[in-house]
């Protein structure tokens, strides 16, 4: 499997883009997109998934032009949209029966395959009652099981942990790593925390553009011997803040513990090891 | 006072500010249009026996005014209605309950707003009103005042007695939506309907409407013309037959009464008095709490407790059969709704079955299928409506396959609850009544899907269907879409040419929306 983005653009009008001359290769493997909050990240995996068309450029699956031909994309996808909604009269088995039916799956065996991801998803129990009075949680859940209903070839995840707990996170990304084994998998968050564990490569997005992508180590390289932290006094903060790019603050009683990147050490500042986080931070901020 | 303006203005504003307006203007438009028949038309909307007026300004402005009256006061209500469910759903109540803003306070911003809203397309119709006394001009001279009268005195206290029943329905039938049509459907029917034989100060200060003043004058000039007690009756409607035929008379408009006026203000300070009540009983937007309480429904809650082993899947096979989708489809037609619902459908069925044929299939099909009237209007809007659009159009095909599913399953429920009729007209070997219902519902629910396509919400279908089954109810020919007055192979054909012209236009509209996303 590959996914070439080509130089894509989405122009809402005049001044304003959504994304901006976009281009990103993929082959199998788990690709996490990170962004703050309008970065574009949402914007991209809708025009990949196909339910968003690109202004220019063009996204190919294999050599085939999806933009063209979205069929080709959506026999062999499975999505799970940021802010997606159920119909809260049906109950878990039918709806999921829906989205087969909808992604043009059947046969012999979607009964045990949705029993099984039900299963998987502790959903079981629960199957045969409305959806409408599920958790947030299990609504995430549904979403995951309508996702990997047709055996996809492609994955892309807009922000799939929110309502789930910090158990259920790491579950969650258990899943992911042994999906990527043989697909495309696009998780898309602006939680680092949700990526660093099991990104093979990650972008980072700001404004609609690409800042950089690599994989981890290489990112993390960027801040490599530039991490640091230093404690001093609450006053003094303020104005450090204001001339350095911090990546973090901790406040104890009189003083303030600081995170911090720079290319030049200070007497009391105290080397540390860079992360993704820090990696992140320092791209986007600066 | 300036937070309650503002939150006045945001509301219209944030209504006003739709595409879907923007098609309820059009439609008024062609509504006003059509309150005055053009010369040589072949109906008349208001006639008093033979007896139609002169196109001068009295009878231009008075008669698009009670029209405008008695027409928004209809459709007014379903127009407006659902602007506190809005903000239920929307979750800016919750924002809403915790500011210092009164329960009588944000009520009456709700109504101003809504009156505002109908208000406009008044506007609109006014402005048509004066371009029609041009455009049919008979040589009587222009007076705006003639314009003027009737629109402050009748229909904006309509308007605005309108806009709060809308509010009051909402907050004592709280997110029934269907209850609050059917039982301001009756509501109207009784307001209309009362005092209309009786011409007595008493009645025109009771009428809500304050159409019947005009009606009575209307008929008080035409005796006095022709000196004739029997006039033989008022038609007020779209009255098909020969207007060419039709005398003609001279309307001078109304001298209103002082005490008449001051009804009409009392109907305003009415309508905020019955706010005021209404703000005692006002929710508040605690409707989950209300709603946990009074239903037994608990969350359910599980979480995910074991890895999950993908490689025991089971591997499906590609299916492209429709089958499975218009089986959904058709359960969450079903579904939608309160199941007392069905109840009534049920004993529509039940009076399809033992009424008379006549009344079965000119009056009772049209309610029942009426009934069904916001299961239909969420058939292709249930989408954006519950966000699963994101899934829908990423699907495989979704025009060929989604779009077809719904409509079927659409006409799936239509001929199901008119299976009764259409086996007492097989037993009959009436294949003429048998066809005609298979089209009217086929008809109904691509218009349904069309409006729902063009505005991608409910509320114009909703308003169309309610106008639609009001004009079948009341024997109006230009509306039978079902074949209940017309039993002519040749009407059949009009009809399924319209089907295929609405089912064409939402599928190419459909098309170029999904291209365009």
């Amino acid at each position: 499997m590959k996914l070439d983005i080509q130089n894509v653009s989405k122009k809402y009008n005049s001044n304003k883009y959504g994304l901006k001359e976009y281009t990103l290769n993929i082959e199998n493997g788990i690709l996490g997109l990170l962004g703050p909050n309008g970065a574009g990240k949402s914007t991209l995996l809708k025009m990949i998934a196909t339910i968003s068309k690109p202004s220019n450029g063009s996204i190919l699956l294999n050599k085939n032009n999806v933009v063209k031909d979205p069929n080709y994309m959506r026999k062999q996808l499975g999505y799970l949209p940021q802010d997606f909604g159920v119909y809260p009269n049906l109950n878990a088995y039918e709806f999921l029966e829906y989205m087969a039916a909808l992604k043009g799956i059947g046969g012999s065996q979607l009964k045990q395959r949705i029993a099984f991801l039900l299963e998987g998803l502790n959903l079981t129990e629960v199957a045969k009652k409305p959806i409408g009075n599920y958790s947030g949680g299990m609504k995430q859940r549904i979403g995951i099981a309508q996702a990997l209903l047709n055996h996809p070839k492609i994955l892309l995840f807009d922000e799939p942990t929110v309502g789930l707990d910090p158990e259920e996170r790491v579950r969650f990304r258990n899943l992911i790593s042994e999906l990527a084994n043989d697909c495309i998998v696009i998780l898309s968050s602006h939680i680092v925390s949700d990526i660093d564990t099991i990104a093979d490569q990650v972008a980072i997005m700001k404004e609609g553009r690409l800042l950089c992508q690599g994989n981890q180590k290489a990112i993390i390289n960027n801040v490599k011997n530039k991490v640091y932290e230093i404690t001093m006094n609450k006053e003094d903060t303020p104005n450090f803040i204001k001339q350095h790019i911090v990546l973090n603050t901790i406040r104890k009683k009189d003083t303030v513990t600081v995170r911090y990147i720079s290319d030049t050490s200070i007497a009391s500042a105290i080397p540390c090891e860079a992360t993704l986080e820090d990696a992140y931070l320092y791209t986007t901020k600066k | 006072m300036k937070n309650f303006i503002t939150i006045i203005k945001s509301d219209y504003l944030q209504r006003t500010r739709s595409y879907a307006f923007l098609i309820t203007l059009c439609i008024s438009l062609a509504v006003a249009y059509s309150f005055i028949p053009a010369p040589g038309a072949s109906y008349s909307t208001i006639r008093i026996g033979d007896y139609l007026g002169f196109y001068n300004s009295s009878w231009i402005g008075y008669v698009t005014a009670l029209m405008t009256s008695i027409f928004l006061s209809l459709v007014g209500f379903y127009l407006v209605n659902g602007t506190i469910k809005n903000d239920i759903n929307s979750k800016v109540g919750q924002i809403i309950a915790t500011t210092r803003v009164s329960n009588f306070g944000y009520l009456l911003s709700k109504t101003i707003s809504n009156f505002l809203v109908l208000c406009t397309i008044a506007i609109i119709i006014f402005i048509m009103s004066i371009i029609l006394f041009f455009l049919y001009n008979e040589g009587f001279s222009f007076e705006i005042l003639q314009f003027i009268t009737p629109y402050s005195i009748i229909v904006i206290p309509s308007l605005f007695f309108i806009s709060v029943l809308a509010v009051l329905f909402e907050v004592f039938f709280i997110q029934k939506s269907i209850l609050q049509n059917v039982l301001f459907f009756f509501l109207f029917s009784i307001m209309a309907l009362s005092g209309s034989t009786d011409d007595t100060s008493k009645n025109f200060y009771l009428d809500a409407f304050g159409t019947k003043i005009i009606t009575s004058q209307m008929e008080e000039t035409v005796r006095s013309t022709v000196g004739q007690e029997d006039l033989g009756g008022l038609n007020i409607g779209f009255v098909l037959g020969n207007v060419s035929e039709a005398n003609h008379f001279l309307f001078d408009g109304v001298d209103f009464p002082i005490g008449y006026i001051l009804s009409r203000i009392g109907w305003i300070i009415f309508g905020i008095l019955l706010l005021g009540l209404a703000s005692l009983f006002f929710h508040r937007f605690k409707v989950k709490e209300r709603f946990q309480l009074k239903s037994k429904k608990t969350l359910l809650q599980t979480k995910i407790d074991n890895d999950i082993d993908i490689s025991i899947l089971p591997k499906v096979a590609l299916s492209f059969k429709i089958l499975p989708l218009i089986k959904t489809e058709f359960i969450l037609l079903v579904r939608s709704g309160y199941k007392w619902l069905w109840i009534l459908n049920i004993a529509g069925m039940l009076g399809l079955c033992f009424a008379p044929l006549s009344i079965a299939h000119q009056m009772i099909l049209p309610i029942l299928w009426f009934l069904q009237v916001s299961r239909w209007s969420s058939l292709v809007t249930k989408e954006r409506i519950f966000s699963t659009h994101f899934f829908t159009f990423a699907s495989y095909q979704p025009l060929k396959r989604l779009l077809l599913s719904q409509v079927l399953s659409g006409i799936l429920l239509a001929l199901l609850l008119a299976l009764p009729l259409l086996l007492r007209y097989m037993i009959q070997l009436d294949f003429m009544h048998i066809t005609s219902i298979i089209l009217g519902g086929i008809f109904i629910v691509s218009l349904a899907v069309l409006t729902g396509i063009l505005t991608k919400g409910k509320k114009l279908f909703e308003i169309l269907f309610f106008m639609i089954t009001y004009a079948n109810i009341n024997a109006i020919p230009f509306t039978d879409y079902f074949g209940g007055l017309h039993h002519q192979y040749s009407y059949l054909g009009g009809i399924a040419i319209l089907v295929v012209i609405l089912l064409t236009i939402s599928y190419s509209i459909r098309n170029i929306e999904l291209k365009r996303i």
